[in-house]
């Protein structure tokens, strides 16, 4: 119903509702009272909860583009993806694209949010970034923050039903996880969290799995929950690009040259770019790798063991090529 | 301010039915949920406790720990206390023993259900059953309904018992609990229901959902447990002190600053979050504008028992209510100040958190229950309490068991924060490894309250089961237990 038919309609209402009881009700402190307790809780709901939830800056009908801070998936293309087994591709820009058309999330990813729902990771782990310093380099990616790991955007939730924002960090924020691991990573620690963490208390969600109890050597097979899971952790962050503007620096010391005022000079013109640079992403999930081949069946009394989720991948996971090394002088 | 008894000499006689089955429901749960918490604790030092029982992951049975206490102990000792109170604020019968009855009955039935949705061992992802994924919001649909059902006949009884009152005037405790009951009704339903409904393909996702969530969640804090737990203690602290309300301007001024304050602070939960820098101010000036009711209470209350002090070394009702009191003072000082930014940058997250929810609900809102229920259940059974020595116990390992707790955390928490501003030095699983030796120590204590706890359940039932004594009377001895003067009732077993 349309917001501004149906809010002077309740005023109306209630107004209308006021007046009669003040009229024929011969008690009056009491329903003074009752109004007053009301007022109170009104005035403060429409203040925090109602002005702010109707910000068209954090809904989907917004003119921005707002594949530059989340994946976003047209529907047709999805059925489309389907209809030809493939993985559904995301869009580039979504301007002047058809709102109604958008979702955020595949059906496995969407499904991975509900599997995270269930298993109650917001508990642990948050999934904002705050703009503080030691945060900021913390969740960065790459030796000495290459990739910095950027404050958390309004935008990057239109697509979120529940929000997992979250509000303690048992383990550590999730909202920049995607691509820093491969699949194969996520499996295994979700299987038995210490042998690639040790010291970690997260629970080992090994219901998600199959594991053949007869065959010491048989890896665990995760089952299509935990497909879903991977699916969803490897969206977090994954699609999140920054603006970047090259600045002049000096070609032998590599320090950033200013012109006569003190300022930096443009290096060209910027562009938006992921916030996750290639070459910090293999760092990491090679790291990620080695503990993954470190993973033995011996762990945790016999709980450990490597876990490969299989041949399909997620996007996320497609370890970029190296960079070619320059030519020698 | 007194009350003043009407000029009939005939004396209501209260069945307190309703406060019984309301008792037990709550203490019941209460056990449940305490055991509940303790592992969740344990799990923190061994977290292979239980491992690949889908239902005991730590993450399933947190916010069965957590909404179990809120509304599987708290709200039902709320409810059978208010059954006590209003009916003699009022000076008539409760309208309906069977409408009470039934009510814990709804309600009972409503948290099983959410609390067997929470832990899912069915693994079930459909939306009727599982979480619905948000703090304070985790209870399935099904169970909601059970809910609110049963607090609209808490309601319906509540509202009924108050339009037939004979005083005409209104004590504090009663604007208190009428605050409570009509506040729980709105929010509880504006809570967990508007995502769901506009969600989807229209309506409140991510910020929005989120600033909704907070915006219920704070007021289940504020306008539910809060309001309920004050208007306990404003009945029974005067009572079990047998010492009048030092100020009834201070109390006015207390309730409605409560009320019209609270519902601001919502967003506090979300401070350097990506929500709208305005709305974090907005919610951090009214959290520090809480200190007005706050200590407008807390100088009402401690005023109340001005030259009565030398009552603590014998009253327990009366030591729960100033230790709770005292606790009070202390979380909504700690709460204030946590929602300034300096402070939440370094505390937002960690485990401080936790010793700071825990001093609200257990430090200050469960011992006004347990005050309450020493003072009204013996009065309610017509039987004086089983032992006073074993209430001495309860308290003093609730209070020492909840200082181990929260300090523990408090400290590894902060500690916590500071570590995690540090990433040079200090990589996430260090942080963690640092905060073992706390969290055993929070264990420990957690371990004391709930042998607190089930002291309590124990005495309880001794005092509902003990022989009724055999004094003359046409009452059966109440008469003789709501005369005596408190601390003497010991010997009478």
């Amino acid at each position: 119903m349309n917001v501004y038919i149906g809010i002077p309609l309740l005023a109306i209402v209630l107004v209308g509702t006021l007046l009669y009881i003040l009229r024929n009700v011969p008690e009056k402190s009491a329903t003074l009272t009752s109004l007053g307790i009301g007022m109170t809780f009104i005035i403060g709901m429409v203040f925090t909860m109602l002005v702010p939830s109707f910000n068209s800056n954090w809904s989907v009908n917004t003119g921005e583009n707002l594949a530059r801070y989340h994946a976003v998936y047209s529907k047709t293309e999805i059925a489309q993806a389907e209809k030809e087994g493939r993985e559904p591709q995301p869009l580039t820009t979504t301007v002047g694209h058809d709102p109604a058309d958008l979702v955020g999330y595949t059906p496995l990813q969407a499904r991975g949010r509900l599997v995270y729902q269930r298993e109650g990771c917001m508990y642990c782990h948050s999934q904002q970034i705050r703009p503080l310093n030691g945060e900021i380099t913390r969740y960065s990616l790459g030796s000495s923050g290459g990739s910095l790991a950027p404050v958390a955007d309004e935008r990057e939730y239109v697509w979120d039903q529940p929000h997992f924002l979250g509000t303690r960090r048992i383990g550590p924020d999730l909202s920049r996880e995607g691509g820093k691991y491969s699949d194969d990573w996520h499996y295994s620690h979700f299987y038995f969290p210490r042998q690639m963490v040790p010291g970690s208390i997260m629970p080992a969600f090994t219901w998600m799995f199959t594991k053949d109890l007869t065959d010491a050597s048989a890896p665990p097979v995760p089952n299509d929950d935990m497909r879903a899971l991977v699916a969803y952790v490897q969206t977090l962050g994954f699609n999140r690009q920054v603006w970047y503007q090259p600045l002049k620096r000096d070609p032998k010391t590599g320090a950033f040259i200013k012109d006569a005022s003190g300022r930096f000079i443009n290096d060209g013109p910027g562009y938006w770019r992921r916030w996750l640079d290639p070459t910090d992403q293999l760092q990491t999930q090679e790291i990620g790798e080695s503990q993954v081949l470190r993973a033995d069946t011996s762990a945790g009394g016999g709980l450990g063991g490597q876990v490969r989720g299989g041949p399909e991948k997620t996007p996320a996971n497609v370890i970029p090529p190296k960079p070619p090394t320059p030519a020698k002088p | 301010m007194r009350m003043q008894p009407p000029d009939t000499t005939e004396r209501v006689q209260h069945d307190d039915i309703a406060v019984k089955w309301a008792l037990w429901a709550g203490v019941g749960f209460m056990c449940l949920f305490g055991i509940l918490g303790f592992i969740a604790a344990v799990k923190f030092v061994v977290p292979d406790l239980f491992w690949s029982v889908n239902w005991m992951s730590w993450p399933r049975i947190r916010p069965a720990h957590v909404q179990g206490m809120i509304f599987g102990w708290l709200l039902p000792v709320y409810m059978s206390m208010f059954y006590y109170m209003i009916p003699r604020l009022c000076g008539v019968k409760l309208y309906s023993d069977k409408l009470g009855i039934a009510t814990t009955i709804v309600w009972s039935i409503g948290i099983l259900i959410a609390i067997a949705g929470l832990l899912n061992p069915t693994d079930s992802l459909s939306l009727w059953w599982m979480t619905k994924g948000k703090e304070y919001e985790e209870f399935n649909p099904i169970a909601n309904i059970f809910l609110v059902v049963a607090w609209l006949m808490l309601l319906g009884n509540m509202l009924t018992t108050f339009a037939r009152r004979r005083y005409t005037q209104m004590y504090v405790a009663l604007w208190y609990a009428l605050g409570c009951m009509m506040w729980t009704a709105f929010v509880y339903v504006i809570g967990n229901w508007p995502s769901q409904l506009l969600g989807g393909d229209h309506g409140f996702r991510g910020l929005n959902d989120a600033n909704i969530n907070w915006f219920y969640g704070h007021s289940v804090v504020g306008l539910i447990a809060t309001p309920g737990g004050l208007g306990i203690a404003y009945y029974f602290l005067p009572k079990s002190a047998n010492a009048p309300i030092y100020s009834h301007k201070l109390s006015l001024v207390g309730f409605w600053t409560l009320g019209a304050i609270y519902i601001w602070n919502g967003a506090h939960h979300m401070i350097y979050g990506p929500i709208p820098y305005w709305l974090q101010t907005v919610a951090t000036i009214f959290s520090f504008l809480l200190f007005i009711p706050v200590l407008a209470l807390v100088t009402n209350f401690f005023g109340t028992i001005r030259g009565e002090w030398h009552q603590l070394r014998t009253n327990v009702p009366l030591k729960f209510i100033i230790a709770g009191t005292t606790f009070y003072l202390l979380v909504s000082t700690q709460g204030s100040f946590q929602a300034l930014r300096s402070l939440n940058a370094v505390t937002h997250f960690t485990d401080w958190v936790i010793g700071h929810s825990h001093m609200a609900l257990f430090g200050t809102f469960t011992l006004y229950a347990f005050a309450a229920c020493y003072y009204a259940i013996p009065r309610a059974y017509k039987r004086p309490l089983y032992s006073e020595g074993m209430a001495d116990w309860h308290f003093w390992l609730s209070f020492i068991g909840f200082l181990l707790f929260s300090t523990a955390l408090w400290i590894g928490g902060f500690n916590q924060g500071i570590q995690w501003n540090d990433p040079a030095h200090y990589t996430f699983i260090q942080t963690v490894e640092d905060m073992k030796p706390f969290w055993h120590v929070r264990a420990g204590g957690g371990a004391l309250m709930l042998i607190g706890m089930f002291l309590f359940t124990f005495n309880m039932y001794k005092t509902a089961t003990s022989r009724l004594p055999e004094t003359p009377g046409d009452d059966g001895g109440a008469r003789l237990i709501a005369d005596t003067p408190p601390g003497t009732l010991a010997g009478a077993r």
